[in-house]
């Protein structure tokens, strides 16, 4: 499988053919099996011609005479061999770490490997498509040591976080830029759950089908970034898109994957005390209405009892509720791929298409990407590179998150024992009364029918975007060449969001519609050199880039629908309408000079000059200058047996990031459509603002030692870094008394100090059997180091609230970022929890509770190998983190959790301080809905170990299909998040945030984490 | 030679290609759609709507709290916190949550642009005045509600870089307060032009403005008989001598629309179109029954069309059964009582800031403490002005004709207590919740008697003042601290409630 990679590297070919070759050279690559290597990359030394093998192995190319041919395949140790007088030249290459890999870096330029200062990542394209996620980001859990990976809480369609070496901006982004042959993409959050409930729109990433990824490359320092300037100042993933290549025919690649998701059950409340209110059962139909969400009755007895809909229904437990109310999703995926080429051009179309069903009943979402491809050369030295695709994707449904009302999972877990969630769906099925409205079981008409919510609140969008590149390279010389490139992303995200006709908390519903438009465009050309003077190598160029962003919203909301259940906005007896444009603009200089001694000593230098137009006009440039430095030992000494490859590299670099547009004054606006007439006006911004913003300056400082020992059979790569965000560009909270809710500021410090360890190795490698091993871990230490005023070191910074009100994300100088505070049990001198005068705990004051993001990450993947079988597991570990259980809470409120039972019969409860207070058994709930609001109780330890990833690959062999027209049939189980095999958070997954922005750290009903498992067939001919 | 024309044809077309069109960033930081100054009509039409308030804190502090504390409003279901005198952190502090950044934070902009407009020379004395009467009205609510509370710092992020405002002593605010009100009446100036109809108010009446001044000056003067007795009589004699409402149409109230949008509504009938659990007080039906008050039918019906029947305080869903004499099993069912009339607030509603009832209730007081004027000549006209006002300001089907008054007079002559007007007064502020609560705290009438229900945070006593927006502990602590300890307050917001503040002195 990973001889696809190949067709990437053939890519260098193409653009440096030569035409005056003199005479052929032909052979076949095999390896040390005698099986044909395909795609083995063929150039003659010293000049710019070459070739790759085909599927026999087999290859063909003209050199000058005295020429020497270097054979390179990823996976295996290259050879050059002089060519001499033969004609016929046969290659066995041995498996093996490639050593002069080379590796795609920033402005898609390929360096080797080795001439690299900083540390560098490549994550192969299969690694995306055998177990898959939707949104693609989401399957770099674990693979990359310092990049971490959050799944959220959002069900299909949410959004990525990632996150490479710790947070660099205190409340600015912190995702990488991700780049997509050349061109940075957008991947902006459309919209996040917050306090107050909402859900999660989608990100940019989700966009890109891991059908058309060739390789992912990850370059997560700022040395590896500062090429590409402030917006990569969380580092960049740059993505490459599949290519064809040179072959005989259309070739023809079909894959089909279909998997089953059910949720990951990790709840496990009381069941022995069902609904109803201070150790009684419900006596009335109002009872149980008023007390629905409340399991504060009395013992579950089986009796018959009165529940919400008058109906009376044994007084015991029903089982399982959330089994019963998310059903089992599905994702299909069908993709299929032509490629083709000769020496002069080479193309690859590919269609994809995705249909999935989410866990939570009515959503789900489709997406078809149609991905071309296509380089050709013109006039010897010019080579023209067309790539562009058009992806389509259609969510339904987007759940519901935090807060209640709509959200079908809060509703889902907050039913008594005795309530079967199944009766709420009501006569008609979908949560509806006789009139169509919401069927209500409870009191509180913000606590909206989980099957109403489900099947009549709407949350739709669909996304057309169009990514499209043209590149000219010309090679003026074999050492001088000049490249131009124009790129644009440009997308419409169409938008449908509906509160019902009929729903309790708003009768007569409200509907709102946008459209929004994005569009950026990258321009930048660059001019090159590559020589050699003896021992010395020069590679050097210099260019420039122009980045303009334009971004529109058009759109309108309703309330109050005139003709009952006719839900559009045209119905609607108030209306307003929303319009917004917001414009962005960078240019750009760069350049780079790197300087090699003998192939063994590399010593790069960049700089990048940044002008933003977000930024005072008088101040809104900033220079960016990056060093590294990579000696490679093994090649300048004599080293021992073992060591087959070592070096150490060094690098220092600066980079920056701006703001968003129009931060610099105070903005004055019109609100809605008047009154009586008169038009209102007044303050908009509820930022106050500042004239005096600066660039951020984010510092780093990396060392490494990439070390392989007994014939590459074990890899360590060691990465320190030492990274500072100076002069961040903070919303800084302020308090409501100021008038504003946050404070645009420019002097947040940032630290992040961490190591980063890839260890690889080969336990068991024969002809038939082979066993990799790979590890990676990384541990991140962040310190928020100041915040506003400098001459204070106690501030705090708040990012974030619980809807519960009583836990908060912070910064806080002196703590790692994102810290959870919250309310605690007052205690005494001695520590002793205080009670008031009715036995119940006081509510202490807000201390800092946890830390919401894990500092250390690891992954642990085992492949083994077979004959054709191939099986591969992958753990993915965080710890140190914690999270704040607002559903835990909540279960302490309505009397699910298992520690409610405490008390209910004797009215004592032994407190966490290992006192015992005593109370009147039916008054226990007035205990635990105390505790409800001290958030000490629910910041648990967030640390887990999942079993991630499973593979298991069956590829029929050579022999088998060699008389068919097929070249390749491979068939495969699949499954992702299988297993936690460790947590110690209670009833939720440790992976439960709803949101995708900075504050980490809170979890509020969110879509429960599913385990996938499901069947991959891949043909192809 | 060919080779070279060649190859540099091809450099530069590879060059212009990427190096067409570069321009540089032009107005590009510009935002198109906002401007840097606003128009003050603009500013002060809008700022009406936003002290007037959205859903959210009419919801919680004047109908959740205020008015179920006072006894006009009762509700059954848990959250109804004011009724039961239980603790919700983010209902208690709603006020607080919004005001500053919706309200105070315009009001001090507007009145900052119209001082330089002022210093300029342009007419702006009758803007600046009804801006500065305006901005009284707003705090004194605020101050009212939670005792000191940021003032003078307040809402001055942009204009003086205060991000942390100090909270005032209230009898600081006050004493400010009521200069403002003074410097305000005095500077309105006939010859200069109004705001005109962007007042929605008194559609720039100056005259109106001048009264509504005095009038406040009346009301917050008043505040003070029991924690400054003498400054209380300076001020209310100021008042009374500055010229007070004195007709129905004096009283100050917001004009609303059923939108189109949610700032167009009055937010209390906004309330009502969402949650229909609180009926009228068992309190406050009792006692116009007990007095054939010809109110009870016009602000008050009973949806299933049975006699008027009030909701008591304190209860909820399961111990109203034990009230009602019912078993456990019965199902409850809620027609049975009295609720506020549909018509007299809807999302059309005017919002009341002052009744003209309650100025004749002041001034009534002010003649019984022998300050001047005849009480019973205030008192009938505050009687007879409160019983109209419904149908005069609100709605028709509240109307109560002059026969049923003079019939209601006839019967309950004035005694010369202070309890009748205090009753009154309690009656009159119907609907004006924030200012009924305040005045109850103060005069003490009526008697209202207490509830004790389970859990609450009061030991069964009316609060004396609703706990501070819970987010100032996280991000304005050291000033919400200074603030608590010279008020000798707890610092658990629950235990709040029952601290008396500067003019409810016990």
């Amino acid at each position: 499988m990973e001889k696809r990679l190949l067709l990437f590297t053939s890519l260098v070919l193409f653009l440096s053919m030569s035409a005056w070759a003199q005479r052929t050279v032909s052979g076949k690559v095999t390896d040390d099996s005698g099986e044909a290597l395909i795609g083995v990359n063929v150039l003659e030394v010293g000049a710019s011609n070459g070739t790759i093998t085909d599927i026999d192995g087999m290859y063909s190319l003209e050199v000058k005479e005295g020429a020497s041919l270097q054979f390179s395949l990823i996976g295996y140790s290259s050879q050059t061999v002089a060519v001499g007088a033969q004609s016929t030249l046969d290659i066995t290459l041995e498996e093996g770490v490639q050593l002069d890999e080379v590796v795609v870096t920033a402005l898609g330029i390929e360096r080797d490997k080795k001439a690299l200062g900083y540390s560098v990542t490549e994550v192969s394209g299969d690694d995306f498509t055998e177990a898959r996620e939707i949104n693609v980001a989401n399957a770099l859990a674990g693979k990359v040591a310092g990049v971490n990976v959050s799944n959220i809480a959002t069900g299909p369609g949410g959004s990525s976080r990632v996150v490479i070496r710790g947070n660099s901006s205190l409340t600015g982004n912190n995702q990488p830029l991700y780049v997509v042959d050349g061109i940075p993409i957008d991947n902006t959050n459309l919209g996040n759950a917050g306090m107050w409930g909402g859900q999660d729109w989608g990100d940019g990433i989700s966009s890109i089908s891991p059908d058309d990824i060739e390789t992912m490359t990850v370059l997560k320092g700022n040395t590896a970034a500062a090429l590409y300037g402030a917006r990569a100042s969380n580092g960049v993933i740059l993505i490459t898109t599949k290519s064809g290549a040179k072959r005989k025919g259309i070739g023809v690649e079909v894959s089909s994957n279909y998997t089953f998701e059910n949720i990951v059950n990790t709840y496990d409340f009381q069941t022995q005390y069902g609904s109803g209110n201070r150790g009684a059962k419900p006596a009335s139909a109002s009872d149980a209405v008023a007390f629905g969400l409340y399991a504060w009755g009395d013992q579950l007895d089986g009796s018959q009892v009165i529940q919400w809909d008058g109906v009376s229904r044994p007084y015991s437990d029903v089982g399982n509720n959330l089994e019963r109310f998310y059903r089992t999703g599905s994702t299909w995926t069908n993709s299929m791929s032509l490629t083709g080429g000769d020496d002069n051009y080479n193309f690859r179309i590919g269609v994809t298409n995705l249909q999935n069903e989410g866990i939570v009943p009515n959503s789900g979402l489709d997406r078809n990407n149609f991905t071309g491809k296509i380089n050709a050369k013109f006039f010897d030295r010019l080579t023209a590179t067309l790539s562009g695709s058009y992806i389509k994707e259609d969510v339904r449904n987007r759940p519901r998150l935090s807060d209640s009302p709509g959200n079908a999972n809060y509703t889902a877990w907050s039913l008594p024992a005795n309530v079967d969630i199944e009766t709420l769906a009501g006569p008609n099925g979908d949560g509806t009364d006789e009139t169509g409205g919401e069927n209500d079981f409870n009191d509180n008409i913000y606590v909206t029918n989980p099957y109403f919510a489900a099947y009549h609140f709407r949350a739709d969008n669909s996304k057309d975007r169009l990514l499209g590149n043209l590149t000219l390279h010309y090679d003026v010389f074999d050492w001088l060449y000049i490249q131009g490139r124009i790129g644009m992303d440009t997308y419409n995200e169409r938008r449908t969001n509906l509160e019902p006709y009929g729903t309790n908390y708003t009768p007569l519903g409200s509907i709102s519609e946008r459209s929004y438009d994005f569009r950026e465009v990258n321009k930048d050309f660059m001019i090159g050199v590559d020589k050699k003077f003896g021992t010395i190598g020069l590679n050097a160029f210099v260019g420039g880039n122009q980045m303009k962003q334009n971004i529109q919203l058009v759109g309108g909301s309703g309330n109050t629908f005139n003709i009952p259940f006719l839900e559009q906005i045209t119905n609607t007896q108030n209306r307003s309408v929303d319009y917004d444009i917001t414009k962005e603009q960078i240019n750009s200089l760069y350049g780079s000079v790197e300087l090699s001694y003998n192939n063994f000593l590399y010593l790069t230098g960049t700089a990048r000059q940044d002008w933003w137009s977000t930024l005072p006009t008088d101040n809104n440039g900033l220079l960016y200058p990056s060093v590294g430095l990579s000696f490679v030992l093994s090649d300048a000494f004599q080293m021992p047996q073992a060591v087959t490859f070592a070096k150490l590299r060094a690098s220092w670099a600066q980079v920056g990031g701006d703001t968003d547009p129009y931060q610099l004054l105070l903005a004055y606006g019109l609100f809605g459509q008047g009154h009586l007439g008169q038009a209102l006006g007044g303050i908009t911004s509820s930022d106050l603002p500042s004239l005096t913003l600066e660039p951020l300056l984010n510092t780093e400082v990396e060392v490494g030692l990439d070390l392989r020992l007994f014939n590459n059979r074990v890899g360590v790569d060691f990465s320190y870094y030492d990274r500072k965000t100076e002069r961040d560009i903070l919303k800084a909270g302020l308090p409501t008394t100021s008038g504003f809710n946050t404070k645009v500021v420019n002097v947040g410090e940032l630290s992040n100090k961490g190591v980063e360890l890839l260890l690889s190795v080969a336990p068991v490698r024969t002809t038939n059997f082979r066993w990799d091993l790979s590890f990676n871990l990384a541990y991140n230490k962040s310190e928020v180091v100041s915040l506003l005023d400098p001459e204070n070191d106690q501030e705090l910074l708040s990012q974030d609230e619980s809807r519960t009100r009583t836990a908060y994300i912070f910064q806080m100088e002196g703590q790692p970022y994102s810290i959870i505070r919250g309310y605690t049990y007052a205690r005494d001198d001695n520590g002793n929890i205080m009670l008031d005068a009715d036995g119940l705990p006081v509510v202490g004051d807000i201390e800092n509770l946890g830390e919401g993001i894990h500092p250390m990450t690891l992954g642990l993947r085992n492949t083994f190998g077979y004959k054709n079988f191939n099986f591969s597991f992958l753990l993915d570990g965080k710890f140190g983190g914690d999270i704040y259980a607002a559903t835990n809470a909540f279960a302490y409120l309505r009397g699910l959790h298992q520690n409610t039972l405490d008390g209910r019969e004797t009215g004592e409860i032994v407190m966490p301080d290992g006192n015992t207070t005593k109370l009147e058994p039916e008054n226990v709930q007035d205990y635990w809905g105390r505790v409800y609001g001290i958030a000490e109780e629910f910041v648990e330890d967030a640390s887990f170990v999942k079993l991630r990833q499973f593979t298991l690959t069956y590829s029929l062999p050579r022999s088998f299909i060699e008389k068919t027209p097929f070249s390749g049939i491979s068939l495969g189980l699949v499954g992702r998040n299988l297993a936690i095999l460790y947590k110690k958070v209670d009833n939720i997954d440790p992976e439960s945030t709803y949101t995708n922005a900075n504050a980490q750290g809170l979890e509020m009903f969110g879509v429960p984490q599913t385990r996938s498992f499901g069947f991959d067939l891949n043909v192809k001919f | 030679m060919k080779n070279i024309f060649k190859k540099l044809f091809l450099s530069l077309l590879v060059l212009a290609f990427a190096l067409q069109s570069c321009d540089d960033f032009g107005d590009t930081n510009i935002d198109p759609l906002s401007a840097n100054e606003i128009n003050p009509d603009f500013q002060f039409s809008f700022l009406q709507l936003r002290v007037s308030g959205e859903r959210y804190e009419n919801w919680r502090t004047v109908l959740i709290y205020s008015s179920t504390m006072i006894q006009h409003l009762a509700a059954l279901p848990t959250y109804w916190s004011g009724d039961k005198y239980l603790y919700n952190a983010q209902y208690s502090g709603s006020l607080m949550e919004r005001c500053y950044q919706q309200q105070v934070l315009q009001s001090v902009d507007l009145i900052n642009t119209l001082e330089n407009k002022l210093a300029a020379g342009e007419e702006v004395a009758n803007k600046l005045a009804a801006a500065r009467i305006w901005r009284v009205a707003m705090f004194h609510r605020i101050t009212d509600l939670y005792g000191d509370v940021p003032y003078s710092e307040a809402g001055k992020a942009y204009l003086e870089g205060i991000d942390f405002p100090s909270y005032d002593p209230q009898s600081e605010i006050y004493a400010d307060m009521l200069k403002e009100l003074e410097e305000a009446c005095a500077q309105f100036d006939a010859g200069q032009p109004t705001y005109g109809s962007a007042d929605f108010i008194y559609g720039g009446d100056i005259d109106k403005w001048k009264k509504y001044g005095y009038s406040l000056m009346l009301r917050l003067g008043m505040r003070m008989t029991k924690v400054d007795p003498t400054a209380a009589e300076s001020w209310v004699k100021k008042a009374i001598a500055g010229g007070v409402m004195d007709s129905q149409d004096d009283s100050a109230k917001v004009p609303h629309t059923d939108g189109p949008e949610g700032i167009n509504r009055n937010g209390i009938g906004e309330v009502w179109l969402a949650d229909n659990s609180q009926k009228m007080s068992k309190t406050f039906i009792d006692w116009m029954e007990a007095n054939n008050d010809p109110r009870l039918d016009a602000i008050s019906y009973v949806p299933n069309g049975t006699a008027q029947k009030g909701l008591p305080n304190g209860y909820d869903a399961t111990t109203i059964k034990e009230f009602l004499g019912l078993d456990p099993t019965a199902e409850l069912d809620m027609g049975q009582f009295s609720a506020v009339n549909t018509s007299l607030v809807t999302t059309a509603s005017p919002m009341i800031f002052m009744f003209y009832s309650e100025v004749e209730f002041l001034l009534a007081e002010a003649a019984a403490r022998g300050w001047g004027g005849d009480a019973a000549t205030h008192y009938n006209a505050g009687v007879r002005a409160a019983m109209k006002q419904y149908g005069d300001l609100f709605d028709a089907s509240a109307a109560v004709a002059d026969a049923d008054v003079d019939a209601y007079l006839a019967a309950h002559p004035f005694d010369g207590s202070m309890r009748m007007i205090g009753q009154q007064h309690w009656a009159a502020n119907f609907l004006n919740e924030y200012e009924a609560y305040a005045n109850y705290r103060r005069s003490g009438f009526p008697e209202l008697v207490p509830v004790d229900y389970p859990g609450n945070v009061t030991s069964g006593k009316i609060p004396r003042r609703l706990a501070y927006f819970e987010g100032e502990r996280a991000n304005n602590p050291d000033k919400l601290d200074e603030a608590l300890q010279r008020q000798g307050m707890p610092s658990a917001f629950n235990q709040m409630l029952t601290v008396p503040m500067w003019w409810d002195k016990q």
